[in-house]
């Protein structure tokens, strides 16, 4: 019942982060021609089956589209946001080297996505207090272990400022 | 309140109208339809601002031009802004892309020669296949041919030893002359023997 269709691992979480292919952003759209039946269409065949779902989870905003049975041929063709158009020859090739392949064209390298991730942290502070847009909690009493919020629990009478303040001014009269 | 003026009136109130962006129609406010209306503004009616019809053609002509030289330059200042950070985002990586281009160009190339390689030795297969094919039929028909001639003077042969109504009382005479014994016995070892006794 959990597991469904051929290869379910495919489906799981842990199969799609490990995708390693993700786009430039000036890719927009992918769009794969390849063939359900022949031999040469084989790599092919496997790397929709195989690759595509990574693809997809890692580059969650390219479009990508299938056609089956159209040319004698497969092919991948992407087009980017000037206009321009990547056509990739899969004929005969393995699915692995299809992909390695793609990866060098227009995948963003490792540098890029290491300084990206980096980038990202800086953002997710855990030591900045603020809107939740931007930070991750909004005021210390959000935190286990912190006095909970007063608008919540009332403060005992000693922590309040209104009785340290009468303390002290009980204290500066004496 | 609302004004209902039709025709020609239409474009001399365009031309005469402040160029107002917003057209505010009378709001609610804080009272209700039923309140009563306060006793300082008992009689008032409410006057639009005096307009002086040339003053506003005019003003209005300056400030269609004012307002359309301000937005244009601020779209393109906008534009400016936008182009910038995406140059800075591509521009660096151009020369790397182009080289990437290049490589998958060579790479497509190295494909197609190796299909048209392919793809000719195919096509010379399928010729040689059909060469074959040819004369394997042809053999076939003259297999056929052969065939069909040995059938044909096999029977010419066997018609020599046919029964006619001519042959007919001889080979009667013939077959009562000699009777021939079809009986035969076979033991448990699977011998077969032929010559027994006619009874």
């Amino acid at each position: 019942m959990p597991m469904k269709g051929r290869f379910p691992i495919r489906r799981t979480l842990e199969y799609l982060q490990k995708g390693d292919i993700v786009l430039k952003n000036r890719v927009k759209i992918m769009t794969v021609n390849y063939n359900t039946s022949g031999e040469l269409s084989d790599g092919a065949r496997k790397f929709v089956f195989f690759n595509i779902p990574q693809i997809q989870y890692k580059n969650q905003w390219l479009q990508i589209m299938m056609f089956k049975n159209m040319t004698p041929s497969p092919f991948l063709k992407f087009y980017l946001d000037d206009g321009e158009q990547v056509l990739v020859d899969m004929e005969g090739k393995d699915y692995k080297q299809i992909s390695q392949h793609v990866k060098k064209i227009l995948g963003k390298s490792e540098e890029v996505l290491q300084a990206e991730a980096q980038a990202k942290m800086q953002a997710s502070n855990p030591a900045n207090f603020g809107p939740r847009k931007y930070c991750l909690r909004e005021c210390i009493c959000e935190v286990e272990g912190q006095v909970p919020c007063p608008g919540a629990t009332p403060l005992p009478k000693e922590m309040t400022g209104k009785h340290r303040a009468r303390m002290a001014a009980a204290a500066a009269q004496e | 309140m609302f004004q209902v003026i039709g025709g020609r009136g239409v474009q001399v109130t365009r031309l005469l109208a402040p160029g107002r962006a917003v057209l505010v129609e009378a709001v609610r406010g804080r009272k209700s339809r039923t309140d009563t209306v306060a006793k300082s503004k008992q009689g008032r009616i409410k006057v639009p601002p005096p307009v002086d019809p040339t003053e506003m053609v005019v003003l209005k002509e300056r400030y269609a031009e004012y307002e359309m030289i301000t937005r244009a330059l601020r779209l393109e200042f906008k534009e400016e802004v936008l182009r910038k950070k995406y140059e800075e985002e591509t521009g660096s990586m151009a020369e790397e892309h182009r080289a990437l281009m290049v490589f998958n160009d060579q790479e497509n190339l190295r494909m197609l020669q190796q299909r048209v390689v392919r793809i000719q030795m195919e096509k010379e297969e399928a010729e040689n296949k059909q060469v074959e094919a040819a004369i394997e039929r042809e053999l076939q028909q003259q297999e056929f041919i052969k065939e069909k001639e040995r059938e044909i003077l096999k029977l010419q042969e066997d018609a020599k030893n046919f029964i006619t109504l001519e042959n007919l009382d001889q080979r009667i005479e013939e077959a009562l002359d000699s009777p021939k014994n079809y009986n035969f016995a076979v033991d448990k070892e699977g011998r077969v023997v032929k010559q027994t006794m006619l009874q």
